[in-house]
């Protein structure tokens, strides 16, 4: 049972976490190490509960109302659009999903496209969308992960994937060809939350929006 | 082959103990309709996809299961029953005068597994007031709603009341291309507040109703929220909408449900379906809404009829799941006796379960002779409450947890377990 005036939050694993948790301490809600929170995965405070979840998990925890709140990238969201509140841009982890296509390939805009196009993704919803919207055919390889390798051994034409600096694709013989979107840590909420307990949810939302845009 | 025992999945079986509560909730919930003068229909479980189109939007169409019947005409399973009773109140009561008390439950589906803990299958139980205008008849459905969920035993809820008409008067008069406008409806639907955020930022003309579109989330309170508003919008539509909500709070006040509505502005619902009054009822801890309804002035006239409406259904999966997290969850009612025979005992035996059924109670008759011993065994299986065997036309051994055995005539057996259940 969660007490009325308490908030719970939940973070991601991963390339996030240590974002999220600065922000936490900024936002004056929780001051956590990563290495505190990866041993337990729950830790009460106060006036706020945090859990650490797997980032494709986070959409569901706040969408059953198993959170509050949740800290996800954007990425996560394309994938797994749900019920939640979308509320804030956190401005931090940046990154692009790209389509990108072996040095060698001759392929590059639209107008190069074969009629059916193959890529490897961990995102076959978005990429799927994606090429539908622009009238193109594909065959969307659901991979789970090294999808760098997929081109070069033929498996497909291209890739879609995440990138914040672009080495790990150049390590790989591959050039960004197109970008489907940028991705940064947004702040999502539960619907039924910022109804039942408004006041304790909005001022949580309230001190992470300004801790994000200070 | 070994056959799936787990069902399809995505949709369940109901065990005893969940049948049970289920059952029961749905009872009492159209008890008390039939309380408030509705009365109940039966629409069939499937519906001409014409039919549906009506009345639903594409996204909706998308996911029902649907099939072609012998004559070719393509057929959905429903995933809501108000587009059927529109059908009804226009088709075969449309001799039927207004307004008009509809009530209904059943399943519905969907092929969606994004719903309740990806139930494809749900249960509602819903009621429509079809041709009263006005704020009495949206009180009245709100205070139905809200009865409904406390007949059913659910004791902590909140009930969000709030108006399509707000939002689509904000939306005439901001200012903004049309494009954007699509995309800032997109957006909300999506509840996605950074691309609105980010949509409404590019453009150069701030106004009050940009803030109140921003701050969407946050419109909820109460009645002084109304006054805010108030102070923030300058057009017709919404200064009527919120004078409705004002209305329709006053006259929940006088239902006696001050205490559980509170006003939400910011209520994201099918703006192109509802065209007033919305509302939503929330229990603790559940993450969606328990019950859902509102105005629809349209829906009707699509079939030949127009006539304002409104209603609302309860979704009975979610009032479950709050009846069993509650903190004294609903037991499975007690089979009060279990009777055992032996030897010539088995029609004193019958006997004896036909009366007992007659006073009320639940009485299990055993299928095969059994000595005490095994009777014993049996009665703990059964879990009854009292174990009577009977060995013959003249006594019975009556035996009950806690208490010693006791030898009496099989008649006053009944007789005194009669008076222990009344």
């Amino acid at each position: 049972m969660k007490a009325a005036g308490k908030v719970s939050i939940a973070l991601p694993t991963g390339v996030l976490m240590p974002g999220a948790l600065r922000l936490l301490a900024k936002a004056g809600l929780a001051r956590l190490s990563a290495e505190q929170l990866g041993r337990q995965l729950m830790v009460d405070r106060p006036r706020i509960r945090v859990i650490l979840v797997r980032p494709a998990d986070v959409p569901a925890y706040v969408d059953h109302g198993a959170a509050d709140l949740g800290i996800v990238g954007k990425d996560i969201l394309w994938e797994t659009p749900g019920a939640h509140y979308e509320l804030a841009d956190l401005r931090f982890g940046e990154c692009r999903l790209v389509l990108a296509v072996p040095l060698t390939s001759g392929l590059d805009g639209p107008e190069t496209w074969p009629p059916q196009m193959r890529v490897a993704t961990k995102y076959p919803r978005t990429a799927g969308e994606w090429f539908e919207a622009r009238g193109q055919s594909v065959e969307v390889v659901r991979l789970h992960g090294s999808v760098e390798l997929a081109p070069q051994v033929g498996l497909v034409d291209g890739i879609v994937d995440l990138t914040a600096s672009g080495r790990t694709l150049k390590e790989n013989q591959l050039r960004i060809t197109a970008t489907l979107g940028v991705s940064t840590a947004r702040l999502i909420a539960n619907q039924a939350s910022l109804k039942t307990r408004t006041d304790a949810v909005q001022a949580a939302v309230g001190r992470l929006r300004e801790a994000a845009s200070s | 082959m070994i056959p799936r025992l787990g069902g399809v999945p995505g949709f369940r079986d109901l065990l005893p103990q969940e049948a049970e509560v289920l059952r029961e909730a749905q009872e009492s919930v159209l008890a008390e309709m039939r309380r408030w003068g509705y009365r109940q229909v039966i629409t069939p479980m499937v519906e001409s996809i014409d039919v549906l189109e009506l009345g639903i939007e594409a996204g909706q169409r998308r996911r029902l299961f649907k099939f072609m019947d012998n004559r070719g005409e393509v057929i959905a399973l429903v995933g809501e029953r108000t587009v059927p009773v529109a059908r009804l109140v226009a088709g075969k009561l449309r001799g039927a005068p207004l307004p008009m008390r509809l009530c209904y439950s059943g399943p519905v589906l969907s092929t969606d597994e994004g719903r309740f803990q990806q139930r494809r299958e749900t249960y509602q139980v819903g009621a429509e007031l079809v041709g009263a205008p006005g704020t009495v008849a949206d009180a009245e459905v709100i205070a139905l709603a809200a009865r409904c969920l406390e007949a059913s035993g659910v004791r902590r809820y909140q009930v969000d009341v709030g108006h399509a008409e707000f939002f689509h008067g904000i939306m005439d008069a901001v200012k903004l291309p049309d494009e954007v406008k699509a995309a800032v409806r997109g957006a909300l639907a999506a509840r996605d507040f950074v691309t609105l955020e980010a949509l409404l930022e590019k453009t150069p003309l701030r106004s009050a109703e940009h803030e109140l579109l921003l701050r969407f989330p946050a419109l909820r309170g109460g009645a002084e929220i109304l006054q805010a508003a108030g102070g923030l919008v300058r057009n017709r539509r919404s200064e009527r909408a919120l004078g409705e909500l004002a209305q329709v709070q006053e006259l929940l006040v006088a239902h006696g449900l001050g205490e559980v509505v509170s006003l939400d502005l910011g209520a994201i619902r099918d703006f192109d379906y509802y065209t007033g009054i919305t509302f939503e009822a929330y229990g603790p801890e559940l993450g969606r809404p328990v019950a859902q309804g509102g105005r629809y002035d349209r829906l009707l006239a699509r079939f030949g009829r127009p006539a304002p409406a409104t209603g609302f259904v309860v979704q009975l999966d979610l009032v479950c799941e709050m009846l069993t997290q509650a903190s004294r969850p609903p037991a499975l009612p007690r089979i009060d006796a279990a009777v055992a025979w032996s030897g010539p005992g088995l029609k004193t035996a019958l006997r004896l379960g036909s009366t007992l059924r007659m006073f009320g109670m639940r009485a299990v008759v055993d299928t095969q002779p059994r000595d005490p011993a095994q009777a014993k065994a049996w009665w703990q299986a059964v879990g009854a409450v009292n174990l009577i065997h009977c060995r013959n036309k003249s006594v019975a051994e009556w035996s009950a947890r806690g208490r010693r055995t006791r030898q009496l005539p099989p008649e006053q057996v009944a007789g005194r377990l009669a008076g222990e259940f009344a």
